[in-house]
């Protein structure tokens, strides 16, 4: 689903954010990405959707090699992966499913489409009575969850999740973590990177671990550190 | 995929009305540069229209009666050409003289109704070598009173005066208009960023989730050209309102006949509508296209 092919990124003023990583993601797999702030989590998952582009090295997407993608073609990419933030990304004018439609409508979707799979989506991420409050009125864990339902509602092969508890308390971290593990048992390829010592070693799933941009552990069923 | 026209429609209008005021400045800066530029063409198509005959340096003309016999109109022909002070000479026939006629009068369809071209004069437009208006005078009054020779009209000072302040005014007006567009292309493009850094996080949303480029672009570029467009619109307006002022302005054609063609006929007066429009249109869309690919980052 996913490969890194000796991939580096330099920003501008010479930081070494990724250097030659090389790793495979399977269709289907849940990944933790962890380590130190600074160390390249974030410009790991930025390579993914084509927000930034390799300063060398190859990325393949779904059999694509996505460096070769011309832009006008990104948005297409930008489909089949669902993305989650930290600070939710919300939009404060409208409301919960608004924000969720939003997403449908700006990609073409029919209304029909729109009107059917907003509240099946909203459900799905337990707010399907929230439909119509605007996000001020909702809890983080709450905001976060319509988040996850605007990038998942179009069912995308691939969720990426940049420290999406990274705001909310354990126990509200919990259920976000359901959440993915739902998803990611529908066949969603999740990538999630997080400071996050007590979810990752709870789920034992496979982690990825970045050190001043470099990869230094990848182990199946693994732990924090 | 096709963009859905309420979605643009929605966007365009919740955008043009965000930052009213300045939507407001740079429409009426688009209005106010367009209606000069209207003015200023308006004055230009009257005065060439009513001094066509005196372009390219005629200094007189030498109108042959409609009944002269061929030996006198040859002897005129002759007269003309071998003379040493005409630099440049020119035969209008009697259907030349009729086109000319249609344009002059064509805010008058029933005055040309009347006329044929076997009753208008054919004539010699006459460049002489030397411009002076004694020299001028004094060659024409050579041909005044030959056999076939109806009449001979010479360029009157006021007709130079006409031509040469009208030249300045609409100089200085187009100059004037010209600056003025490029305030409004500007404005044009600040409107549209202020418009795009207000939807910041709907943008940032939309290229999250995948919308083309064109998608996020399009409501901004409508934006850009609905502006244009009211400017233009307003402009022709005002433009319309101010004709009859205009019209009272010029001296009336029928005491002095120099003035005929000065007032533009409707046909005319579409044609520039028309250029106006389009000039709106342009600037909106070279406004925003300008503001979206400079900001857009998309
Ligand atoms: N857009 C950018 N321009 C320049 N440098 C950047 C940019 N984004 C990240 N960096 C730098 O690249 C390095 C890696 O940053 P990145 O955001 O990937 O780390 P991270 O692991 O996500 O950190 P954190 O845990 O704090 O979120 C850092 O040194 C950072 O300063
Ligand atoms: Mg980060």
């Amino acid at each position: 689903m996913i490969k890194l092919d000796n991939v580096t990124k330099v920003y501008k003023g010479d930081v070494v954010a990724l250097r030659n990583a090389s790793v495979e993601i399977a269709k289907s797999e849940f990944v933790f990405l962890v380590g130190p702030s600074g160390s390249g989590k974030s410009t790991f998952i930025r390579l993914l959707n084509k927000d930034q582009t390799p300063s060398a090295g190859r990325i393949f997407v779904a059999g694509k090699d996505i460096g070769e993608l011309s832009s006008w073609k990104v948005p297409y990419l930008r489909r089949n992966i669902g993305t989650v933030y930290q600070d939710f990304k919300l939009l404060a004018n409208k409301t919960v499913g608004e924000n969720v439609a939003f997403a449908l409508e700006v990609i073409g979707r029919p209304r029909h489409v729109i009107q059917t799979q907003v509240p099946a989506i909203l459900d799905l991420v337990g707010l399907g009575n929230k439909a119509g409050n605007f996000p001020h009125e909702l809890s983080g864990g709450e905001q976060q969850r319509v988040s996850i339902a605007r990038a998942f509602v179009n069912r995308p092969l691939i969720l990426l999740a940049d420290e999406p508890t990274g705001n909310l308390d354990p126990a509200t971290s919990v259920g976000i973590m359901q959440l993915l593990d739902k998803i990611n048992k529908t066949g969603t390829t999740v990538i999630m990177a997080t400071h996050d010592r007590g979810i990752v070693d709870r789920m034992r799933r496979r982690v990825i671990e970045l050190d001043r941009g470099e990869i230094v552990r990848d182990q199946v069923r693994g732990v924090y550190e | 995929m096709a963009i859905k026209v309420d979605y643009v429609v929605r966007e365009t209008s919740t955008n043009l009305f965000r930052n009213l005021s300045i939507t407001l400045a740079s429409i009426l800066t688009v209005m106010v540069s367009l209606f000069l530029l209207g003015m200023a063409l308006t004055v230009n198509l009257g005065v060439n229209k009513a001094t066509q005959r005196w372009q390219g340096g005629i200094e007189f003309i030498v109108f042959i009666n409609p009944g002269a016999t061929t030996e006198q109109v040859g002897a005129v022909d002759k007269a003309l050409r071998e003379s040493p002070e005409v630099e440049k000479l020119t035969y209008v026939d009697q259907n030349q003289a009729m086109e000319e006629f249609r344009s002059l009068f064509a805010n008058q369809p029933e005055l040309i109704d009347t006329v044929t071209p076997d009753i208008l004069p054919p004539s010699y437009r006459v460049v002489p070598l030397n411009k002076s208006s004694d020299t001028v005078e004094a060659l024409s009054e050579q041909y005044r009173g030959k056999p076939g020779v109806k009449s001979v009209v010479s360029a009157t000072e006021t007709i130079k005066l006409v031509q040469k302040l009208s030249g300045t005014l609409t100089v200085f007006m187009y100059v004037v208009a010209g600056v003025l567009l490029g305030a409004s292309i500007l404005l044009v493009l600040n409107t549209i960023r202020m418009a795009m850094y207000a939807r910041r996080r709907e943008i940032e949303v939309m290229k999250l989730v995948g919308a083309t480029n064109w998608f996020i672009r399009v409501p901004f570029m409508t934006e850009g050209l609905v502006q244009g467009v009211i400017g233009a619109g307003l402009a022709i307006g005002l433009l319309v309102l101010f004709r009859p002022f205009y019209e009272r302005i010029v001296p009336d054609p029928t005491q002095f006949p120099l003035f005929s063609g000065m007032v533009p006929a409707s046909s005319e007066l579409f044609g520039i509508y028309v250029v106006l429009a389009f000039i709106g249109c342009v600037i909106g869309t070279i406004g925003a296209g300008v503001a979206v690919t400079r900001f857009l980052d998309v």
